[in-house]
């Protein structure tokens, strides 16, 4: 039987609150010692990374051996090694861990790799400026970092994209700051990563608009530790007092003098947090967890330790032992705090009895009936609390025990509750090292625990935990065909290529045999097929392809194995525009223009439209490749309408005229196209007679590119009425088109001579009722009287009226002998005296 | 519209198609808020409509736009340090985009650039931006702005050029766009049951929307895409270019006339500024007002002013999809309705009753009373353009030509129109028309029109009537086609003359009763049925097609013994695809497609999917390449028809044929704008 959990509490402000230290693993002798390494902790329960710090002095003799370079060694919380590689690359200014625990080294020029836990990186950098300047130091959380130049100006990088770093605010340093921290942008108010400094007395704040100096005094600080809720700051003085203020710096909630601390010897090592209301200091094989009221607990260590702060306590390394030290949890605390009369302790407490055969048991339980599903609640979560699974068995047992007595009850807490537990226990193992608490899993998700453990290349519990908590496996089975592709690696001494097609096509019937295996997941094979081109096995990648069904997916990889065609092939079949245009693009930048051409023009229907979009970019961008486009595929109808969307943005006459031209020459040379060469003939004609004109005008008049009927328009205008007749007869345009054009043109300038002349000039083809109807809308009522006399004469009554001629109506009227059409009219005079003239009309004609 | 169409709406819920704005809203909030401290926002001057229907500019300014500019040539002043570009992937604006940071880096002011990229990120943009030396200084992200509500039952992407892009240019940025967005509609409310198509484009659609479903089955999928929604029962693509008669045609409903002759531009309409602001003199002098010439002049010199034509408006409600000739007689009833409601307030004796007066009068008959004057106003604007003679003599060729009436007379009516100098888009509205309807023009008389056209509207229309004959739109042909046409040209030859019979397109209009009863969709163009709407009663009031449902009941009511009918409503029928209309559609060019997406693993039955009876189902009607506002007035009467089934209608934007005439053309008619960008 486990220790009873209260063994491991401590009390802290009269017994009000307490705090637990839980050892998670025993790990005598498998760390090397902490004091003679930069050692970066990863959160929830993640490893550690350690380095040589070089500034210190090794006695001979130890066992670790001098080295020349830099190496870096990564152990799981429970001392297993996990990683081990070298470094080649200039010196180390910091290295931290991602959210996805992946460990992120950073050199003085301004590179920065990211590993996977198998030493696997990508490599990014800071930029040149970066480069030349250098990086003094920098702060790494776990979507980003910040790097403080040789210029003491602060360059921010978002995410592990290698995105482009952002400089922040100047805060105009003169010297490197006595130390700062950040906020990461998740735990602050603008959602923007927030850079304290400690200069002189005073910190200052730094985000990307600007640098506040919070005029504290107590500086400067050597320590500054911002809690995981990025809401208090706790910051420690040169002269040793802590002080622990909001980060908004307005309230000041503690202050603590370390220098008091009996047992504390030399300095103080680390300033953390202990989930979001306690602070640890450390010095050598001593923590003191300080907590809101300044009063302290103290732990004591064999050797140096490290801590690394968690969101709900705070891991603590010794050289024998990983901690946990956290703050009891209210569940667990109510129901072991001695004396508590919590429901859930009484129904604790009824279950004990109950497995006693204690008749007690029945009396507690009718107790508490009334919050039993409160006590069951309880006791549901402080098992998800405690560490001991034989601890967890027993609060779940009590909490069974108490639904029995309920009459609804929705099990689903129980039942989650236990199958997290199975899980939590079974990577808190030592062997895998995750002393994940509950609360932390339930913050990071299980699938953030899956991915964690394909990362260490545990696929099979990784497999058996994400089918236990139906999850979907493709994630473990992606990760694992990869590992497995890294591992078959063909030995550099097979025999020859045989062995190598031989092993390729058997990885890929295994890898593709498990995935069926499992019930057929959506696993893209791209990714796995990409993982194998790159290590170097085409073979293998064109085998794994086959087996894609997104095309989307195929295009990359088939682009950068120089399947050209079929990558264009599978864009197009996508129907992802931009996808075309990304492997256009690529063929653009690596082909020639020829076999460029060639490739999309035989692609015949099926690329086609890659073909158009081709065309649509470079009437926007190449013109100069359209036209070779169109010229090498013997498009002459196409290459005509470029050349003439060309001459119409073309300013120069001539080169206006040369390029209608040339698109005359364009349809000339397909049969097909008669008309259209006829047309672009009469276009040239017409710019080039349109030239002539204007010389005429002296250039007072512009006719360039008016179609004929405007020019038509503006000789009439103009008063060159016989080079308007001779625009009508080398165009041969119509009459009737012709004389409506001179209607107008001769109304707009009100030349009502030359349109009586006009009209008498012949027979009009547009009749007079045009005129007529032309002139009242332009609001020449009075003149258009004089042609309605030459319209038919049914029509003349109504037009009279139109003309606002009410006399002439009447006349009209009576002429005729048409007396409805006189009632009809009579209805629409504007007044009345005109109607009584009317009506006088009317009756005369009886 | 009698009170029981009023219930109809009340009754039968829509989806909650606020929630796309909402959603649009949040993700524009998000991205501002990306960008740290106050900025300057450049705006894409196409982006600020569909902008202006998701947010206003209040809302910018409170999550720190400090100044909006719109994204155009010359240089761009800055106070602020971050500048927040938003536009769509249009390769003209790398060039703007880079010339301004290039400018600012020239003048040493330091800036952040942000670009935000609408609906997605364009490896193009960035290609071409990283040509031009700038990719370095911008943070690219993407705004996935999609479909926005643009009335109850109205969803539109707001693309203008979705027509020219697809059947002119080859560019299917558009569909893929449509997909994602119908994707999105799907994981807010499950999967289309059923998925219908006519067209090749529609066809395509369609099999990416599929691809999509069965590609997002991930670790991440939601369950709605899953299993088959219980709010729709399908989802039916129509491809613009299976129906271009349609938007060829003159629209006749108030708001499709508006739009043809005033332009709405994202639900916005431009009025003469006098108008849309109350005038200080009392509304009656404005009935006396002379009407027409002078205000046809007018229109153009006044200062304009925007209005937004919203289905929130109630008497608009009533009025947008009446038929013309309706409309004065509905605003007479409003009118009248309105000034005996003024008059019962002077009858009012009590000061309780004159306070209750006073109350209405503030909120409802105030807002009614507004919206009757402007109406009033719209309905002032239009009469004259209805009585011009291009107006008429182009609805007189129309109705020929549907009715194949003497072409070759048609023709040369078409001709004389352009020797009268009548707009280059409603001649050449008329001239597909001719070539659709009768199987393409006498090639003799159409190289005759042809010339008559570019001597008329200038050569550099050459390319544009090259485009209309192209294969791949096919509307301006000549009869007998060259013997060289391609084979894809001859396929899709259209079959006017049997589908106006098998369709039912042509209604008799030989009663006089007509203009009173909307009994059939054809009552959208006085008696033409638009072949989109037919196709969509195909699948979901197959009756419809065959019958006018209203004349059945008059026949029944004479009976007095059918009760169904009595209602006026018929139960919508299941959803079986295109059955008993397979023949019809196959002559119709184009892909006819029906799927059933079942859910994944299920092989569901194709047959009507069972749905309970009680609850109503929602058809998604999806235009791809646009609809008409007549459209949409026609499915809104087939959704008044049925219980049971409402329509929800997506688009890739509003046409009209004069918009897609002069989007092939290339002559976009720009507003110009101020320097200062406003939504």
């Amino acid at each position: 039987m486990s220790e009873h959990p209260t063994t491991s509490w401590q009390a802290m402000q009269n017994g009000t609150v307490f705090y637990r230290r839980q050892q998670l693993y025993s790990i005598l002798g498998k760390l090397p010692d902490l004091g003679d390494y930069i050692i970066a902790g990863c959160r929830y329960g993640g490893p550690l990374a350690m380095m040589r710090d070089n500034t210190k002095l090794i006695a001979v003799g130890r066992v670790t051996p001098a080295h020349a370079k830099f190496q870096i060694q990564v152990y799981s919380s429970a001392g297993e090694g996990l990683l081990l590689f070298s470094w080649d690359h200039g010196r180390i200014i910091r290295f931290g861990w991602t959210l996805n625990e992946q460990l992120v080294v950073l050199n003085e020029e301004g590179v920065y790799r990211v590993y996977d836990l198998q030493g696997e990186y990508q490599q990014y950098s800071l930029g040149t400026e970066a480069s030349e300047v250098g990086i003094v130091d920098a702060r790494i959380y776990e979507n980003g970092m910040v790097a403080l130049t040789g210029s003491l100006t602060l360059l921010e990088v978002k995410g592990w994209e290698g995105a482009r770093p952002m400089n922040l605010a100047n805060p105009n340093l003169t010297d490197p700051p006595m130390s700062w921290a950040i906020i990461p942008p998740d735990s602050n108010i603008s959602r923007h990563v927030e850079v304290l400094l400690s200069v002189e007395n005073t910190i200052y704040t730094v985000d990307n608009l600007e640098s506040v100096d919070q005029r504290l005094s107590q500086g400067p600080f050597t320590h500054i530790s911002p809690s995981p809720n990025g809401k208090s700051l706790a910051l420690l003085n040169a002269s040793g007092t802590l002080l622990v203020i909001s980060s908004d710096f307005q309230r000041r909630m503690a202050e603590f003098d370390t220098l008091n601390v009996p047992s504390a010897q030399g300095n103080v090592k680390q300033v953390e947090w202990c989930g979001n209301d306690a602070i640890v200091v450390t010095w050598d094989s001593l923590a003191v967890l300080v907590g809101p009221f300044a009063d302290t607990l103290q732990y004591y260590y064999v050797g140096n330790t490290f801590a690394i702060t968690e969101t709900d306590g705070i891991r603590i390394l010794g050289a024998d032992v990983c901690d946990l030290i956290q703050k009891v949890p209210s569940s667990t605390l109510s129901i072991f705090r001695p004396g508590s009369t919590s429901p859930a302790a009484i129904l604790y407490d009824a279950w004990e009895s109950f497995s006693q055969r204690s008749p007690k048991s029945d009396e507690s339980i009718r107790s508490i009936r009334p919050e039993l599903a409160t006590a069951v609640d309880g006791c549901i979560d402080a098992a998800g609390q405690e560490w001991e699974p034989y601890w967890q068995r027993r609060l779940l047992s009590a909490a069974k025990f108490g639904q029995g007595f309920l009459d609804l009850y929705d099990p689903t807490d129980f039942i989650n509750m236990g199958q997290t537990l199975k899980v939590l226990n079974a990577v808190r193992f030592y062997e895998i090292g995750i002393p994940l608490t509950y609360a932390q899993y339930s913050y990071t998700s299980p699938t953030h625990l899956i991915s964690r453990l394909t990362s260490r290349n545990m696929h099979l519990l990784a497999l058996r935990i994400s089918t236990f908590l139906s999850l979907k496996p493709d994630v473990v089975l992606k990760h694992w065909a990869s590992a497995k592709i890294m591992r078959t690696r063909p030995v550099a001494s097979g025999t020859g290529k045989d062995a190598e097609l031989d092993s390729d096509e058997e990885v890929c019937r295994l890898i593709v045999d498990k995935f069926k295996q499992l019930g057929d997941v959506e696993v893209s094979y791209a990714e796995i097929a990409k993982r194998a081109w790159e290590v170097g096995r085409t073979g293998l990648a064109t085998k794994l392809l086959d087996h894609e069904k997104r095309a989307s997916d195929q295009v990359p990889l088939l682009l950068s194995m120089k399947e050209d065609r079929l990558a264009l092939q599978k864009a197009v079949d996508s129907g992802d525009t931009d996808l075309v245009y990304q492997v256009l693009l690529h063929l653009h930048k690596h082909l020639t223009l020829g076999s460029f051409f060639r490739l999309i023009e035989d692609g015949g229907e099926q690329l086609a439209p890659a073909s158009r979009l081709l065309q649509v970019y470079a009437r926007e961008q190449d013109r100069d490749m359209l036209r070779d486009f169109y010229y090498s595929d013997d498009r002459r109808v196409e290459s005509a309408v470029l050349a003439l969307e060309e001459a119409l943005h073309m300013v120069d006459p001539s080169a206006r005229i040369a390029a209608v031209k040339s698109a005359q020459k364009f349809f000339s040379e397909d049969k097909d196209r008669n008309f259209e060469a006829k047309m672009t003939d009469e276009y040239s004609r017409l710019l080039t007679l349109q030239q002539q004109l204007e010389a005429e005008a002296d250039g007072k008049v512009a006719f360039f590119g008016q179609s004929v009927n405007e020019t038509i328009r503006t000789c009439i205008i103009n008063g060159m009425l016989k080079r308007a007749d001779k625009v009508k007869s080398d165009f041969k345009v119509p009459d009737k088109r012709f004389w409506y054009t001179k209607l107008y043109a001769l109304t707009e300038v009100r030349d009502f001579e030359g349109l009586d002349a006009f009209s008498k000039s012949k027979r009009s083809p547009i009749g007079y009722e045009s005129f007529v109807r032309h002139l009242v809308e332009k609001g020449h009522s009075k003149e258009a009287v004089a042609y309605v006399a030459r319209c038919d004469p049914p029509k003349r009554a109504d037009l009279y009226a139109e003309c606002d001629e009410w006399r002439m109506v009447g006349k009209e009227c009576k002429d005729r002998g048409d007396k409805a059409k006189l009632e009809q009219l009579r209805k629409k005079c504007p007044n009345s005296l005109i109607a009584r003239e009317l009506e006088q009309i009317a009756i005369s004609m009886k | 519209m009698s009170a029981e169409d009023q219930n109809a709406y009340e009754v039968e819920p829509l989806l909650d198609t606020n929630l796309l704005k909402e959603i649009s809203k949040k993700a524009l909030v998000d991205a501002l808020n990306s960008v740290n401290g106050s900025k300057t926002l450049v705006l894409d001057p196409s982006l600020a409509g569909p902008l202006g229907l998701v947010t206003e500019v209040a809302l910018l300014k409170h999550h720190g736009v400090d100044k909006m500019y719109w994204l155009e040539r010359g240089p761009l002043p800055s106070s602020t340090t971050n500048i927040v570009y938003l536009c769509r992937p249009m390769v003209n604006y790398v060039k703007i985009i880079a010339d301004h940071i290039k400018r600012h880096a020239k003048e040493s002011s330091k800036h952040n650039y942000t670009l935000f990229l609408v609906p997605r990120l364009s490896s193009l943009f960035s290609r071409l931006l990283e040509e031009e030396g700038v990719l370095g200084d911008i943070t690219i992200s993407a705004y996935n702005l999609q479909f926005l509500p643009i009335a109850d039952d109205v969803l539109s992407l707001e693309y203008e050029s979705a027509f020219r892009d697809i059947w002119v240019d080859g560019d299917e940025s558009v569909v893929y766009d449509s997909a994602q967005a119908l994707m999105t509609l799907q994981r807010l409310f499950g999967l289309f049951p059923r998925l219908l198509g006519k067209g090749d484009h529609a066809a395509r659609l369609i099999d990416l929307l599929m691809t999509h479903v069965t590609q997002s089955h991930n670790a991440s999928t939601p369950d709605t895409l899953s299993e088959p929604s219980s709010n729709f029962d399908s989802l039916i693509v129509i491809d613009r270019r299976v129906d271009m008669i349609t938007p060829l045609l003159t629209q006749l409903t108030y708001e499709g006339l508006i739009d043809e002759v005033l332009g709405i531009r994202n639900s916005h309409v431009e009025l003469p500024a006098s108008l849309v602001n109350p005038p200080s003199n009392p509304p009656a002098d404005a009935a006396v007002a002379p009407p027409a010439v002078t205000s046809s002049t007018s229109l153009r010199k006044e200062n304009k002013k925007k209005y937004h034509l919203s289905s929130a408006d109630s008497l608009f409600k009533k009025l947008r999809d009446l038929n013309f000739s309706n409309v004065g007689k509905q605003l007479n009833g409003v009118a009248r309705r309105l000034d005996e409601d003024y008059k019962t307030s002077l009858q009012s004796k009590t000061t309780a009753q004159l306070k209750d007066f006073v109350e209405r009068l503030k909120g409802r008959l105030y807002s009614e009373h507004q919206s009757l004057r402007i109406h009033t106003g719209i309905s002032e604007l239009l009469v004259p353009m209805t009585r011009t003679e291009q107006f008429n003599k182009s609805l007189e060729i129309q109705q020929n030509l549907l009715a194949s009436y003497n072409i070759s007379d048609q023709i040369s009516s078409i001709e004389d129109m352009i020797a009268r100098g009548a707009d280059m888009e409603t001649i050449l509205r008329l001239l597909c028309l001719a070539s659709i309807t009768s199987g393409g023009i006498k090639a003799k008389a159409l190289d005759n029109i042809k010339r008559e056209f570019l001597q008329t509207y200038g050569y550099n229309f050459l390319p544009l009537l090259l485009s209309l004959a192209a294969p791949s739109l096919a509307i301006l042909l000549p009869n007998p086609l060259a013997p060289t046409t391609p084979s894809a040209v001859l396929a899709s030859k259209y079959p006017f003359p049997s589908l106006r019979k098998s369709l039912r397109l042509l209604i008799d209009d030989n009663s006089e009763a007509l203009d009173e009863v909307e009994n059939d969709i054809s009552f959208v163009y006085s008696g033409y049925a638009p072949i989109s709407v037919r196709l969509v009663q195909c699948v979901a009031q197959k009756g419809g097609v065959l019958s006018n449902p209203a004349e059945k009941e008059k026949t029944s009511g004479l009976d007095g013994s059918n009760s169904v009918h009595a209602v006026g409503k018929v139960q919508a029928h299941p959803i079986v695809g295109w059955k008993g209309f397979e023949d019809i559609l196959a002559t119709i060019p184009g892909k006819t497609v029906d799927e059933v997406q079942s859910p994944v693993g299920v092989i569901a039955p194709l047959g009507g999917i069972a749905r309970p009876k009680d609850k109503a189902t929602t058809t998604v009607v999806f235009f791809l390449g646009g609809c008409t506002y007549t459209e949409i007035a026609a499915l809104r009467w087939v959704a008044r028809q049925n219980r049971g089934r409402n329509f929800l209608i997506a688009t890739t934007g509003i046409i009209t044929g004069s918009s897609i005439v002069d989007g092939i053309a290339g002559t976009k008619k720009t507003t110009a704008g101020s320097k200062d960008a406003a939504i």
